[in-house]
Order: C-alpha cells, then structure tokens, then sequence
C-alpha cells in the first residue's frame, strides 16, 4: 500500500478516517439516545398542535429530527473543524445554518411518508394493516422522486470528445451535466428513462483529475445506467419497504397503531435502529452496483492505469481511507474500498490479457 | 397593567383643508429646519441626561421637561406631516396646544441604572419597529451621523421625522384621499396615528423620559381613538394566549416549511380558481358558493400558516383550513355576498392602495416576527404588544386577500383597532320599502 499511495498519505488517511469515524459513532449513539428519550417523553408535545391527529403526528415526527439535529450539531461542527485541519472544504455555516434549512426539506419527505402511513391507518378497514398498502406508495414516491429528480438538479451540459464514444460503447444516451457548489470529486448517475442523466460535481473536471480520469468517471457512471442499477436499487428499496413498515406497525401496536400521533416518537426511534440495522446489508448491495460500474467502466475504458490513477487521487483529494477496518466496512463503506477498486483494475489488465489471441 | 407612562391624545376630527394638504411638504419646511436644530440640542442633552440619570437614578428635571418637549413636538410635528393632523402646529411642543398629542410623565421618574446603561441596546428592538411603523429616536438622530447627506428625506425614511414605512404609506395615499374629499379616511389617520403613538413611546424610552418599555398594542396606543365598524373579514382568537414552546418557536421555520410548501401547491389552484370566480361574479354579480368556500379554506389557512410561522401563535396548525380549528382564526362571510359588477371589474386596480398598506404591514409583521423569535425563546412567551401588532397584520392582508378574490365587497379597513360590532341596519333596499 505504501508503493501505491505514498506514506504520507496513507497516514494522512488513516488518521483522517479515525477520527471521522468517531464522530459518526460519537452522533449514532446521540442520535439513538435522543431519539430513545423522545420515544419515551415526545408525547407531551401533542399540546402544541392543533392540527388533528395526522398533523399532531406529523409535528412529533418533525420535532424528534429537530433534536436529533440539535444533538448532533456539535459533531457536525467538529467535522468541519476536522475537514479545515487536512485541507479539506466544509463550512460552520452550512454545517449549521444551512442544515438548518436543510432539515425543512426533510420534514416535507417526513410529513408526505408520515401523512400517507397515519391517514391509511386511520381507515377503518385496514387499521393495523396499513403497512400492506402503504409500502407500495412508497416505492411509488421513490420511482417518482427517482424519475423527477434530475430535472430538479439543473447543471450546464458537459463537452468532451469521450463523451459519444462511451455513451456508444455503454448503449446509453442520455445527457452528461456537470454541476458546482460542491467542494469533493465526484459523480452520480440518476433517473429513470428519458430523465436520466449523469452529473459530475465540478471538482472531478478540474485539475488535478485528468480528461483520462474524467473519462473513466463517466464510464462508471454510464455503466450504473447500462446495467439500470437505479432499477434494481429501486428494487432493493421495496424489498426492505414491506418489512421495514411491518416492523413499524408492529412496534407501535401498543401505543395504539400508526394513526395515534403519541405512537409517532416511537416510530421514529424504530424507523431509525431498522435503518442502521439494515445498514450493512444496503451496503452490500451498493458495493455490489458499484463493483459492476467499476467493471463496466474498465470494458467501455480499456484503461485501467487511469482508473488506478483516479483512485489513488481519491486517496490523496478526499483522504478515503483506502484500506479501513472491518466495522467501518460493513457500516459505512457502501463503494469497494479504493484498494479493492485498484486490484480490479489490475485483474481486468490480467483478464484482458487472457482474452486476447 | 397600569397606566402607561406616554399616552397619544388624539382629538381630530378627520377633516382636512385641501389646499394645506396639497402644499403640506413645503408648509412645513420652517417646522423641518427648527426640528433640524432642536434635534442637535436634545442629542446633547440626551447624553448628559444619560450620564446624570445613571449616577442619580432619576433625570434631572430641568433636561426632563426640556426632552419632554422635544418628543411632544416630534408627536406635533409627526401628525401634521403625515396627515394625522390637520391644523399647524406650534413650534414649543407645548401640551394640549394640538388635536393629536401626548401626555408624558409630569416629573422626572425613578429608573434602573442598569437598564439605563443599556438603554441603548435595549431599545434597539423598539428602534426597528419604530422604524416601520412611525419612526423612532434613531431616525431623528440619524441625520447627525448621515455625514455624507444622502437618503434624507422630510417624510419618510429616517429623514428629520423620524420616517416610519406604515405611517409614510397612509399619508401617501391619504394626501390623494385628502384632496379629493377633503377627508382622511379613519382606517388611514388611525395608523398613521398608530405609528406616531408606538415612535413616541421609542423616544421617550430612548431619552430616559420612562423607563416602560415600548408597547406595540394598538388598543393600549389608540385608547383615545373610536374602534371601526367591525369588517367582514377579521381574526378572532385569545389575546391572552402568549405561552409559546420554547421548542417548537426555535425551529419554526423549518416546521413550517412542509406548510409552505403545501400552501404553494394550493396557491396554483388559488390562482385558476380566483380568475373564475372574478369571471363568474361579473356575470353573475355574485361568486359561485364552492369558489368561495374554496377560497376561504385557503385565506384561513393562509393565516393559521402565516400565524404559526410569526409565532403570532403557538399551535402547529392543520392543513385545511377549517374554521375554528386555530386559536387565531379568520372570520369570513359564510355565503358569499352580493358585489357591485363595476368595483369586480376593476377590482385589482382599487386593490393597489390596500396592497401599499399591506406592504407596510407585512415589513412590520417580519419584524415583530423576529423580535417575537427572541422573546419567546428567552421567556417562553410572546410579548404582549407584539402579538397583537402581528395579529394587526396579518388581519390587513387577509382583508386585502379577501378584497382581490372577491370574498367580500368591503374595502380593506387600515385602522389597527379590531373593529366593534355595530347595530344590525336594515339594507337599504329594504328601508326604502
């Protein structure tokens, strides 16, 4: 590892990740602490609404992410002060007070998924089964934000002489936008049929990453849509939807269901501990997408040393640990780390060569 | 509560000579420069009083009466420029020599030397709203700081009056009323009237005339003047409901973007469904019942929004809009009304002085907002005055809205005071008869 990514940076990495990481367990455990507090207490704050049942439920479930917001606000302000101490970009202000606005577009998700479960609930006949058609809604919402959201995006067009010669190799045309105000390299691919499109944050176009390195980006991400990973992911989000909003239902049987608003706190919490319980399992599952991209890009490529070459400056531009432990894997790696990455590419070089007459 | 220390005197009547309206900008230049040099004097003044009341605990009486007769010219001189009052006023700021004055403490008052040392920082949040509403003390002085000269202005806009963008806008628009009538329309004088009462308070809070802060409440400030007839389109709720959750007043605004964003979507229906209705009462001479239940959902809910958002009350609210279901609540006519074709026809040109009016509101509603955030988050309460100036607010736009999608035929009524039921008339129509 030495050879390849250079001492210094590998300890700078290193060191990097360690303390991100304890941050990240330093708010998960907050987070769960607040939110089992809230669980238990959230109710009292039923008197400060007078919006019937559903919006009483909607405020708690607001109010439970405002304190997580609130106790997590400290992390979140030691992780840009971590950020500043490598050289890294990150803002107080967008740590907090831009997050602070933030957190009002995720209320509205949370008011429309609260709104949904509670008022079918509610009805009568389907009362504690709401979680059988409410899960569909869901993945219904999902296709439709997934559909809708690269439109919302914006991005000026990206130029490159690569650019048609991939999308013929990948048999997929869709638009190529590169968009700014982020300050990491990187890329997506989003959308779903004639939305899709592929964005690439403005850093990974500007030096010091190479038209060669920009080429094997957008390779990967064309390889996401040749292979309709947003699909399958969408696939893989209504196969954990049905349990998750099963294990909701059940969990908030005994403070009366889904439609009281006092069972809100409750679902919260539940809906939280599922999502990290399930967090190594989605992992799996992404690293699995972006391994099948990595390899689409290498086919489409036929340049691995690029690819090699964009990995390594991940090291050393984002100081990804390319070689974390094994909780940080199973947790919090949801791409193969960057040393599983580069000894792709050098299969691809061994395999290429064996397909070769 | 007891008696307030400054209290506005209004005695007009709300005639008004055109020709001294049409000319009262330049009438009133001699009244501009001496206010110009009375206003160097009492900054002056104002710091020793300053000094001297933080190592005696009191003013002395001789600045007392000096500074009480400063703020009682500004009152004079306030109501004359901007068309509140209508004879012209002496230049001595004397008691009781103009319709609309004010009573000050007659003698020097005991006051905290704390407060008196923060004075200036304390009434910063009474500047801003003096500022909007009728101008404050900072206004007057402003000039003396403004080295380079530009911005002043002799009626509005922290010139030698003080400025003040709600009473600015009412004698704006009541100098056309004035000299096409000969009249100051009430809801206009009143605040006007309003905004003159709130700065004088400002300035006598600032120049240690009282140590009462500065209370926005428009029955407290206009106890001298006559409530309206009530409007068709007013809020009715507790005045008393101040308790606010600490919790919920910190993250306002993001709890109350789901809301928003709810009321933008309902807004494009809003709009379709306004220029309908404007169509089918100009045919029909009155709006289709479910257009107008539909509209009225919205402005209510509108204000049970705008309300939780201003902190102008505590509850989250519902996402309908129903009647009675907020504890500030929008009254509209049940069934729609009757309306006069021509006033439908044209109803969003004679809607553009209502909007003026509105707009000062609205910049007065922001502040007190924000004012309102920090109060309740430091004592769980909102204050008092505030409340009462947004519950203001908020009922002049709901009337304008209610104006423009021809809700109600009634104009906008500006006069801060709620309006007073008055005895059922028979209609005309019937009388006659």
């Amino acid at each position: 590892m030495n050879a390849l990514f250079g001492a210094r940076t590998l300890h700078r990495a290193e060191h990097y990740s360690s303390v991100s990481r304890l941050f990240w367990l330093g708010g998960t455990i907050v987070q769960l602490l607040v939110l089992g507090l809230y669980a238990r207490y959230g109710e009292r704050w039923t008197r400060e609404s007078a919006a019937g049942p559903v919006g009483t439920g909607m405020l708690l479930g607001m109010l439970g992410f405002a304190l997580v917001w609130a106790a997590q606000l400290p992390f979140a302000v030691l992780s840009v002060w971590w950020r500043h101490r490598y050289g890294l970009s990150g803002s107080y202000a967008q740590a907090t007070v831009g997050n602070w606005f933030a957190l009002g577009a995720q209320f509205v998700v949370l008011c429309v998924a609260l709104a949904i479960a509670m008022n079918l609930a509610r009805v009568r006949r389907i009362g504690a089964r709401w979680w059988l058609p409410a899960a569909p809604v869901f993945v219904g919402l999902t296709i439709l934000l997934a559909f809708v959201t690269p439109w919302l995006l914006g991005g000026k067009p990206f130029h490159a002489a690569y650019v048609a010669r991939l999308e013929r190799v990948e048999d997929v045309h869709v638009p190529v936008r590169v968009i700014s105000g982020f300050g990491e390299p990187n890329a997506f691919a989003t959308g779903l049929g004639i939305s899709r499109r592929v964005f690439l944050w403005k850093p990974i176009v500007e030096r010091p990453f190479t038209p060669r390195m920009d080429r094997f980006v957008l390779a990967h991400e064309l390889g996401h849509l040749a292979h309709n990973h947003i699909w399958k992911s969408v696939g893989w989000y209504a196969l954990f939807a049905f349990p998750i909003a099963f294990l909701l239902a059940l969990a908030t049987r005994r403070r009366g269901g889904m439609g009281v608003p006092a069972a809100v706190p409750l679902a919260v919490l539940v809906y939280v501990v599922v999502q990290l319980a399930a967090l190594p399992l989605r992992n799996v599952v992404s690293r699995h997408l972006e391994a099948e991209a990595d390899w689409s890009a290498l086919r489409a490529t036929h340049d691995p040393r690029a690819g090699r070459e964009l990995f390594r400056l991940f090291a050393v531009e984002t100081l990804e640990d390319p070689n974390p432990p094994w909780w940080d894997y199973v947790f919090l790696e949801n791409h193969p780390t960057l040393l599983q990455r580069i000894e792709m590419t050098r299969y691809w070089e061994r395999y290429a060569a064996a397909q070769s007459p | 509560m007891s008696e307030p220390p400054v209290r506005l005197v209004v005695e007009d009547d709300f005639r008004r000579n055109r020709v001294t309206v049409f000319f009262r900008l330049l009438l009133a230049i001699p009244h501009l420069i001496w206010f110009f040099l009375w206003t160097i004097v009492a900054a002056v003044a104002a710091i020793v009083n300053w000094f001297a009341t933080l190592i005696a605990g009191r003013p002395p009486r001789g600045l007392h009466n000096f500074l009480c007769s400063y703020v009682r010219y500004s009152v004079h001189l306030s109501a004359y420029l901007y068309l509140v009052g209508n004879p012209y006023p002496g230049f001595l700021g004397e008691e009781g020599e103009y319709p609309i004055d004010v009573e000050l403490p007659g003698e020097p008052q005991l006051q905290s030397r704390w407060k008196t040392l923060l004075r200036i920082v304390l009434a910063i949040p009474a500047l801003l709203i003096g500022g909007v509403l009728g101008g404050g003390v900072g206004g007057s002085f402003g000039f003396l700081f403004n080295r380079g000269g530009r911005g002043r202005s002799t009626s509005n806009g922290g010139g030698f009056t003080g400025g003040g963008l709600l009473a600015g806008i009412c004698a704006f628009l009541g100098w056309f009323a004035c000299l096409a009538t000969g009249q100051m329309p009430k809801g206009l004088r009143d605040a006007g009237a309003y905004g003159i009462g709130y700065a004088a308070q400002v300035r006598a809070y600032t120049l240690l005339l009282t140590d009462r802060y500065p209370n926005t409440d428009p029955t407290t400030i206009l106890a001298s003047v006559a409530r309206p007839p009530r409007h068709p389109v007013h809020v009715v709720g507790d005045a008393h409901d101040l308790r606010r959750s600490r919790l919920t007043v910190f993250f306002r605004i993001p709890l109350a973007i789901p809301h928003l964003v709810w009321l933008y979507v309902w807004s494009y229906v809003v709009a379709v469904v306004g220029i309908l209705n404007w169509f089918a009462t100009l045919v029909t001479g009155r709006p289709p019942r479910p257009f107008h239940r539909f509209l009225c959902a919205y402005f209510r809910y509108q204000l049970h929004v705008y309300a939780f958002l201003t902190i102008a009350a505590n509850p989250f609210p519902g996402f309908t809009g129903r009647a009675g279901s907020y504890p500030l609540d929008l009254v509209l006519p049940a069934e729609p009304q009757r309306q006069s074709r021509w006033r439908t026809f044209f109803r969003l040109v004679l809607v553009i002085p209502a909007w003026l009016v509105s707009l000062g509101a609205a910049v007065a509603l922001f502040i007190a907002a924000i004012c309102t955030w920090f109060a309740a988050l430091a004592t769980g309460s909102a204050p008092w005055g505030l409340r009462n100036l947004m519950a203001y607010a908020l009922r002049y736009q709901a009337q304008t809205n209610a104006y423009v999608y021809l809700l109600t035929d009634a104009y906008p009524h500006a006069s801060p005071l709620e309006g007073e039921e008055t005895p059922q008339l028979p209609e005309p129509g019937l009388s006659a008869a």
